[in-house]
């Protein structure tokens, strides 16, 4: 699938790295593009693709917060509540933004749209809380400020589906 | 230049082996650093922090080499502020380390603590419990009470299955990656890996087949807790309740050394039972690990189908008798034969059975006479080359690496030898030259610097271009491995001669970490060759059968195509089979003899480095069935008076005074140990995990006449004709499969069934297209005579014209033993009618 | 005048009550910490308190337990957790009565009752059966082994908790 569909960006890939197994990586953005999030059938075409034992791909994806290794929401928010974070309020804004959406941690709303989780630190302790939506960053949250980004992407995702 | 450096630990000074491991030093001299993750045969990865020190450097003196002392007289040492661990440092000369400060005792303290933070507290029903690192390091380091809440422990699954033999309890696992390492570094077979970090770091596995090695087994020994346990011994019994028994895997010809954890078994009638298998060390045959085949196939043993009496052939049919009655009727038919008289041994027969089967059959003939001793399976010979050039004495694989170059020819180690393959690989992991010449693609190719793609018949010619390769003429040492796929008895001995010739032609015969390895199919097949058992006898024998045939251990009728009706034609002769099981061999026999398993008896087998190993009793033998050396003893009385030895021990003294090789080799010599590294054992299984300690003896090598400084002088044979094959013939070659339907393994491990495959025939894909047949199609595969169903594998790389057969996967039609013409032709598939 | 003496003693015991019983027509009342014969105990919905950990049988000075474990199923279940007793025996004879194998019990299975009455006519009887040995449910409950519901019964010790 991926290596017929996307092959013009996999020889790129492959071009950049002097043996296949440095790719796994890369390779895994483009699977999760592809499917949304790393399904097993991914995992197995990506360990294909490098010629590599599929649990080690596996173990890759595992490793790094930023592949999805379940379906998640339209909007895969990822709230830090480390230590530091959790000084500048996280932990409150993170329970309260969860009440918010009527979710528990880890879960995604009924609509498909928001996946919530805590993640460990993302280095952006100064600008405590924050969140990481999509892998794009939001920071010094309040409450307010939240709830205005939330309906805006809801709004955004029903324009979407309207479409 | 010293191959020592002085390592200063607690103000002592030591002398270590230069570029040694921190904590391997410290435990050469007495110190136990406490480790988790660090294994001796695995590279450090510094994961578990058990392991820290206190670390510093001592001044040195540059001119004299002499320690500067501080003003109190002691080398002054200059600390590093933090602790370091010990696993990932490397000793340096004057290198100082503190293990008792209260620094490092806290650190370790600590440690034990978060483990057990989240370890859960079911020692009573953990199969570890008893000889676990875990419980060990516990009771020396840990502070007794945990500040950390119960309430908190993960809850996770107990009984998650990594495959169908090994079961991964997934709270008990404290994330020291000794598992994934072994398979990645080790094994080469990367199947085990971590997912998510942190806490919720877990061992998963997502290959298909999943966690399926041949060396899986290996893992649970060094497992630091009971997290990975075999599907074979889950509660079998708690490790204080099993005593070691020294042994000797009886399934191929590396001998590795084992022992039997026996215990009493109600089920079994309240008798000394074998509850598993586990490695025992010999760093230079198998060093800790054993493969699943010998771990798990050891329950033959207490099978219910073994035979327990005596059966004579009466009108007809085998009926029981009594040993008097069997012995008597062979004794006189030998008596009657007037010197017609011969023998055929399998791999599984010890030295001391094969020297009073062989004083039988020179009785009967009043003399010497060695062309009526017959090995089984015949296909491989050429052992006299391995009396002269067989690898030298002392060598080991384990110190191969850089600078040696290991040929691996006609031969899939992987299937054949499995730790021979471990060890081969790891050889080459260490910078070895590995060169494989098949005709097909092994599993070793993939750590070999060169494959040479040879054709069936084409081994000599490549065996030629080898003497020219600078990597083989100029390489420090050359060890060459010749196994005997797509050849015949004659070939394989030629092919011997050949790679003889290379090794005295570069000189490299009679050097340690130099030689020839027969690959041979059973586990004494060498003892059988130094007691003067052949391939040749064999093949005459089978040829032309005696009167009195007797055969021990030798399958012929289901292992082989070419004897399915031999032993039918029964007017004027007489058989006599001594199996463990009713073998399709043994139901056409006129007397059947019931032969004692490895675990019930003890003895000596020699293994394909010429390796005298002894193996104990370890099981209460069943009633009935007796060891072949004291059944042909007493054949020997009846017939000429002699009194029998009293022990296998008096046999094999016996041995050592008429046969040259075993001069001096006495039960007492092979029985004894010396001091091996890595120090396994003792009160500190978290070092090299539960591999036993050697008490029963590490064997002898017996030397080959170049080690004894004679090396012969050998002419590379011609290369022979190519075997011509007609269009639309096509060559049958049997291949070895590690897993198959023999009884003695067939019987021991239900738990492998499923690994054993349905019989296939592979095929080229060319061939398979000219036959019509695809991937999975059932074909029924013509040879010698005999038709069996096979399942069809389609493979590019097999050679055109070949098919490819592995042998006893299917005993009902048996496979040729050696390469024939054959045909195939496919199943129709026939709608049937409802 | 000494025998009077002595006389006068028993007659004035004679109408106090009998120090003596006859047994075995009577019993006296065991004391509470008497160590009689072993009793396997079970759990309250019936399943057995031993988990065939061995304890007790390393535990033992005179060697009297034998245990052979094996593995529960949720089809087949006898006690919580993975492990169950297969085998559990005790040879009465070689039994010194100690109790160690109580205080060795992680999970309280074994306990030492009140039953002295042991008796044999030969030695293999003395060998008490996992059989003889456990109690049965308590009433109305149903014994082992039984089919459980997947996933419940996952610890051997089920209410473990944080050492107070």
């Amino acid at each position: 699938m991926l290596a017929e569909k996307y092959q013009e960006r996999i020889e790129k890939i492959f071009a950049k790295y002097p043996d296949k197994r440095s790719a796994i990586m890369p390779l895994l953005y483009v699977a999760q593009e592809a499917y949304g999030w790393i399904s097993p059938e991914a995992i197995n075409e990506v360990a294909a693709l490098c010629q590599i034992d599929p649990t080690q791909v596996k173990s890759i994806a595992g490793f790094y917060t930023m592949f999805r290794e379940t379906p998640k929401g339209k909007y895969w928010l990822q709230v830090c509540n480390d230590l530091p974070c959790a000084l500048r309020g996280a932990d409150q804004f993170y329970q309260e933004l969860l009440d918010y959406l009527g979710i528990k941690d880890g879960e995604t709303t009924a609509d498909g749209v928001f996946t919530v989780e805590h993640v460990m630190c993302l280095a952006a302790c100064d600008k405590a809380p924050m969140l990481q939506c999509n892998f794009h960053f939001h920071e010094n949250l309040t409450m307010e400020t939240m709830k205005a980004l939330i309906e805006q992407w809801r709004a955004e995702a029903k324009a979407a589906q309207g479409k | 230049m010293t191959d020592t450096v002085r390592l200063i630990i607690d103000g002592v000074v030591h002398q270590v082996p230069k570029g040694a491991n921190l904590v391997d030093a410290a435990k050469m001299v007495g110190n136990d650093i406490p480790v988790f993750c660090y294994h001796p045969k695995l590279a450090p990865v510094g994961m578990c922090r058990m392991c820290l020190v206190e670390l510093g450097q001592a001044g040195i003196d540059k001119d004299t080499g002499a320690f500067q002392l501080d003003d109190k007289g002691q080398p002054a040492i200059r600390w590093q502020p933090r602790l370091a661990t010990a696993c990932t440092t490397v000793v340096t000369d004057g290198m100082a380390i503190k293990t008792t400060t209260p620094q490092v005792t806290e650190a370790r303290d600590d440690i034990v603590e978060f483990l057990l933070t989240s370890h859960p507290l079911d020692c009573p029903v953990c199969d570890k419990g008893g000889e676990c690192p875990l419980q060990n390091l516990t009771m020396r380091h840990g502070p007794g009470e945990s500040r950390f809440l119960y309430e908190e422990k993960q809850h996770l699954a107990k009984h998650y299955p990594l495959g169908d033999l090994i079961y991964l309890d997934r709270e008990r696992c404290i994330q020291c990656a000794r598992c994934t390492r072994f398979q990645e570094e080790l094994v080469g077979d990367a199947v085990l890996a971590f997912h998510e970090r942190g806490r919720r770091l877990q061992i998963v596995t997502t290959s298909n087949p999943p966690f399926d090695t041949y060396f899986s087994g290996n893992t649970t020994d060094i497992c630091p807790v009971g997290a990975l346990t075999t599907a074979d011994f889950r509660f079998g019994a708690r490790p204080w309740e099993l005593t070691g028994v020294p042994s000797i895997c009886p399934h191929c010809p590396v001998g590795c050394n084992v022992s039997a954890s026996t215990r009493l078994d109600r089920e079994s009638g309240g008798k000394i039972v074998v509850k598993r298998i586990m490695p025992r060390q010999n760093e230079s045959v198998n060093e800790i690990w054993i493969c699943d085949k010998g771990r798990f196939g050891h329950h033959h043993s207490r099978h219910g189908e073994r035979l327990t009496q005596p059966l004579i052939r009466q009108g007809g049919k085998l009926v029981p008798a009594t040993w008097d009655q069997a012995l008597a009727l062979i004794a006189e038919k030998i008596s009657a034969a007037d010197g017609d008289v011969g023998a055929i041994a399998g791999g599984m027969v010890s030295n001391e059975d094969l020297w009073e089967l062989r004083q039988v059959v020179e009785n009967a003939h009043g003399g010497k006479d060695h062309k009526s001793l017959g090995v089984y399976p015949y296909r491989l010979s050429g052992a006299e080359w391995v009396a002269k050039v067989g690898l030298s004495k002392g060598s080991n694989f384990g110190q191969m690496g850089k600078g040696t170059t290991i040929v691996v020819i006609a031969s899939d180690l992987s299937e054949e030898a499995p730790i021979w393959y471990l060890r081969v690989k790891n050889a080459a992991d260490r910078g070895a030259h590995l060169i494989t010449l098949n005709a097909r693609p092994t599993e070793l190719d993939r750590f070999a610097k060169s494959k040479l793609k040879i054709s069936y018949g084409g081994e000599i010619a490549a065996l030629k271009s080898l003497t020219e390769k600078p990597e083989v003429k100029d390489a420090a040492n050359v060890v060459i491995f010749v196994g005997g796929e797509g050849l015949d008895r004659a070939g394989h001995a030629t092919l011997m001669q050949g790679a003889a010739s290379v090794l005295t032609s570069t000189g490299h015969a009679g050097k340690v970490n130099n030689g020839l390895i027969g690959v041979w199919a059973g586990a004494n097949t060498q003892g059988a060759f130094d007691l003067g058992y052949s391939s040749e006898a064999t093949e005459s024998l089978l040829n032309k059968r005696p009167a009195v045939l007797i055969l021990a251990d030798a399958d012929i009728v289901a292992e082989d195509a070419a004897n399915v009706s031999l032993l039918a034609h029964r007017e004027g002769k007489f058989t006599v089979v001594s199996e463990m099981f009713l073998t399709a061999t043994a139901a056409q026999a006129d007397v059947v003899l019931p032969r004692q398993s490895f675990v019930e008896r003890d003895g000596t087998v020699t293994s394909g480095e010429r390796r005298v190993q002894r193996f104990y009793t370890a099981q209460t033998p069943l009633d009935g069935p007796r060891p072949d050396w004291k059944v042909f003893a007493e054949i020997n009385r009846l017939r000429t008076g002699s009194k029998p030895k009293l022990s296998a021990a008096a046999v094999m003294k016996e041995i050592t005074e008429k046969i040259a090789a075993y001069k001096g080799l006495t039960y007492a010599e092979l029985g004894k140990v010396n001091k091996q590294f890595p120090d396994v054992g003792g009160d500190d299984p978290y070092y090299g995990g539960t591999a036993y300690e050697n008490k029963g003896g590490l064997g002898v090598q017996w030397p080959t006449e170049a080690d004894q400084g004679k090396v012969p002088s050998v002419s590379m044979p011609a290369v022979g004709k190519a075997r011509k094959l007609e269009s639309g013939e096509l060559l049958i070659v049997p291949i070895v499969e590690l897993f198959d339907r023999k009884p003695a393994f067939a019987a021991s491990a239900p738990l492998l069934h499923s690994h054993v495959p349905a019989p296939y025939v592979v095929l080229n894909s060319g061939d398979a297209k000219t036959l019509n047949l695809v991937d999975g199609d059932k074909a029924i595969l013509s040879s010698g005579g005999v038709e069996g169903e096979y399942t069809v594998r389609v493979d590019a790389a097999v050679p055109a014209q070949t098919a490819l057969v592995a042998r006893n996967l299917n005993l009902k039609s048996p496979t040729p033993a050696v390469p024939m013409v054959g045909s195939i032709r496919k199943v129709e598939v026939v709608a049937s009618h409802v | 005048m000494n025998i009077l003496r002595g006389l006068l003693t028993t007659v004035k015991h004679l109408p106090q009550e009998k120090v003596t019983i006859q047994y075995p027509e009577r019993e006296r009342p065991t004391r509470e910490r008497f160590k009689g014969r072993h009793h396997l105990k079970r759990y309250d919905n019936g399943l057995e308190k031993c988990i065939g950990c061995s304890l007790c049988a390393a535990a033992c000075p005179a060697d009297a337990i034998w245990v052979e474990a094996a593995e529960n199923t949720d089809e087949q279940r006898f006690s919580p957790g993975e492990r169950y007793a297969k085998t559990y025996e005790i040879n009465m004879l070689r039994c010194i009565f100690c109790g160690y194998c109580e205080d060795a019990c992680p999970t309280e299975a074994i306990v030492l009752e009140h039953d002295h009455q042991l008796s044999f006519t030969n030695r293999r009887d003395a060998i008490y059966t996992k059989t003889m040995l456990i109690d049965p449910p308590a009433e109305g409950m149903e014994g082992t082994p039984r089919q459980v519901e997947p996933g419940v019964y996952t610890r051997s010790i089920p209410e473990m908790q944080n050492p107070k």
